[in-house]
């Protein structure tokens, strides 16, 4: 028995195809995917991680806050300032208020999300999970009995999901009120026409799928964050690539995301 | 004992010394900048080797990063991306009021201004930006750097000032196959996807394709590639605080990096468009 068991070990060792260049990005793929699984079949299953959910929610928005209103006003003001340029040309600059709106809620807002999420949130959670698998602490909590995906990664999953949600509204009210101050008070559109002209394009369809698509980026991101913290290995080093890997995962992904949902978005509204 | 009322006012002081810190800390991030670029001429002159090695690695990109074709890829399908948006959101939009045509005019006006240096401008800080950070923030931790100053070679310049003029180097071709990018995406989607006739669209295209603004925008490009290597490499040369202090320079660079990036591509549009917008419809 035992010696049957020894040679088929022998004979199919997985260990050298494992380690080509061309599985081993697949097995990344596939690792990352297992635990997406892992997370989602863990979400509605007790017990609640609630104060760490809570503690995750605050930190990300403490992180975020600031970003994104530094963000977000100088990529409105950006591209009011590019649409506006156009339609005072063609003698249009009445419905600036139209392009602001459509260009705040359905693009800016989703993108300024993106980059704030993965680039603040993301990174901070990963370098947390990162340094706390350096320092075995992720092992020891399995030796507990305690599921590391159900006790950290859930908790932070959801809490980039809210904080995503959260802040994406905060895009567009941001985007919305700079497009105005810049349109009316530098680019002198009448702020009657501004506002008339705003729910033109954009009505409660548009905020649904930017809010579908802000929360969607906070999932993906989250998860990339959550998978290259728990699987990080080699010290200080390990720590910053892994860092590195997210934000530019994360952001390719979400690109992606962003294409797709835009697409899906515009087939059903229009 | 007395620590609580070893000083009168302690809230107030706290406050005072919260803000004289973050004050210097200004300071010193711009002294820190003045002294890269000033030790340009070293790295040129003494560290050649290094130079060329940081271009090799910076394009092509390291560790698994390098897997998936590096930077240059990166930048590419993030711009990609980015241009089939102009494609999906305005030939969609144009085709409510009618003016399908023009989805050529709007690719040529938006990829040229906004999307592909912003684009571009995140990916550079998100691939060699962090990476850069990434690398000096464990050669701190390992007190590599340290043991640079003690063998006497320039810590800046070596590590600083050699990964800015890479960047600056590395950024013509990338910035280039991002705009590519962009234009090849918005083509692609409007043509062959939502089937407007190649004919219409190459002729609003090259109509409205200035190539004053592209210049521009290469030129608002390499700035943006100052300003990224410069911040990067700055939060990765004062990291501090083991694995996790790594990981936490990284993130702050990058949301620093972000900012900066926006803030460039509005003052540079700003400041060569101005109000009138150099655009003129009918000639």
């Amino acid at each position: 028995m035992t010696d049957s068991r020894t040679r088929n070990a022998k004979r199919w060792d997985p260990a050298p195809i494992a380690s080509t260049p061309v599985v081993q990005p697949l097995r990344a793929v596939g690792d990352f995917f297992a635990l997406t699984l892992d997370t989602l079949v863990a979400i509605p299953r007790p017990p609640y991680a609630w104060r760490e959910f809570l503690l995750q929610t605050w930190f990300v928005a403490r992180v975020s806050l600031v970003p994104t209103i530094l963000l977000a006003i100088p990529f409105t003001v950006l591209s009011v300032f590019t649409l506006n340029i156009l339609l005072v040309e063609f003698g249009a600059a009445d419905s600036s208020g139209t392009g602001t709106a459509l260009g705040a809620v359905t693009q800016i807002g989703p993108l300024v999300t993106v980059l704030v999420v993965s680039g603040a949130g993301a990174t901070a959670m990963c370098a947390d999970l990162g340094a706390r698998t350096i320092r075995e602490e992720i092992d020891a909590m399995r030796v507990m009995g305690i599921n590391p995906v159900q006790a950290l990664v859930v908790p932070r999953v959801l809490a980039a999901t809210v904080v995503a949600l959260l802040l994406d509204s905060l895009v567009a009210v941001v985007g919305v009120t700079g497009g105005f101050v810049f349109s009316v008070f530098v680019q002198n559109i009448t702020p009657g026409a501004f506002a008339a002209g705003m729910t033109l394009l954009t009505g409660l369809p548009e905020v649904v799928i930017s809010l579908c698509k802000a929360a969607l980026f906070g999932l993906a991101a989250s998860l990339i964050a959550c998978y290259k913290g728990i699987r990080v290995g080699g010290g200080p080093a390990g720590v910053g690539n892994a860092v590195n890997e997210t934000v530019v995962f994360s952001f390719m992904a979400l690109f992606v995301i962003n294409v797709l949902a835009t697409a899906v978005g515009v087939e059903a509204t229009m | 004992m007395n620590s609580v009322s070893r000083y009168r006012f302690r809230r107030i002081r706290q406050t005072m010394v919260g803000f004289a810190d973050g004050w210097n800390q200004i300071g010193v991030q711009t002294a820190f900048y003045a002294t890269t670029v000033r030790s340009i001429g070293d790295a040129v002159a003494r560290y050649r080797a290094e130079t060329l090695r940081l271009i090799a690695s910076m394009s092509l990109g390291s560790g698994a990063l390098a897997v998936i074709g590096g930077t240059l890829v990166i930048v590419g399908f993030l711009t990609l991306s980015a241009g089939a948006l102009v494609a999906v959101q305005g030939y969609t939009l144009l085709t409510g009021i009618g003016t399908e045509a023009l989805t050529g005019f709007v690719s040529a006006y938006l990829n040229v201004r906004i999307i592909a240096p912003l684009v571009s401008g995140i990916g550079m800080a998100a691939t060699i930006g962090a990476g850069a950070t990434a690398q000096m923030g464990a050669m701190r931790i390992n007190e590599e750097i340290d043991a640079l100053e003690v063998m006497g070679i320039r810590s800046i310049a070596y590590l600083a000032s050699t990964r800015l003029l890479a960047g600056v180097l590395v950024v013509g071709p990338l910035y280039a196959v991002g705009v590519l990018m962009a234009f090849l995406a918005a083509r692609f989607g409007t043509t062959y996807i939502y089937g407007q006739s190649t004919g219409v669209y190459d002729h609003y295209f090259y109509t409205f394709l200035n190539p004053t603004d592209l210049l521009w925008s290469f030129f608002s490009a390499i700035m943006m590639a100052i300003v990224v290597m410069l911040v990067h490499t700055y939060y990765g040369f004062t990291a501090t605080g083991g694995p996790a202090g790594v990981g936490e320079a990284v993130g702050r660079a990058v949301r620093t990096s972000l900012i900066a990036v926006v803030l460039v591509t509005l003052m540079i549009s700003l400041s060569v468009y101005g109000q009138a917008g150099t655009f003129h419809l009918s000639g």
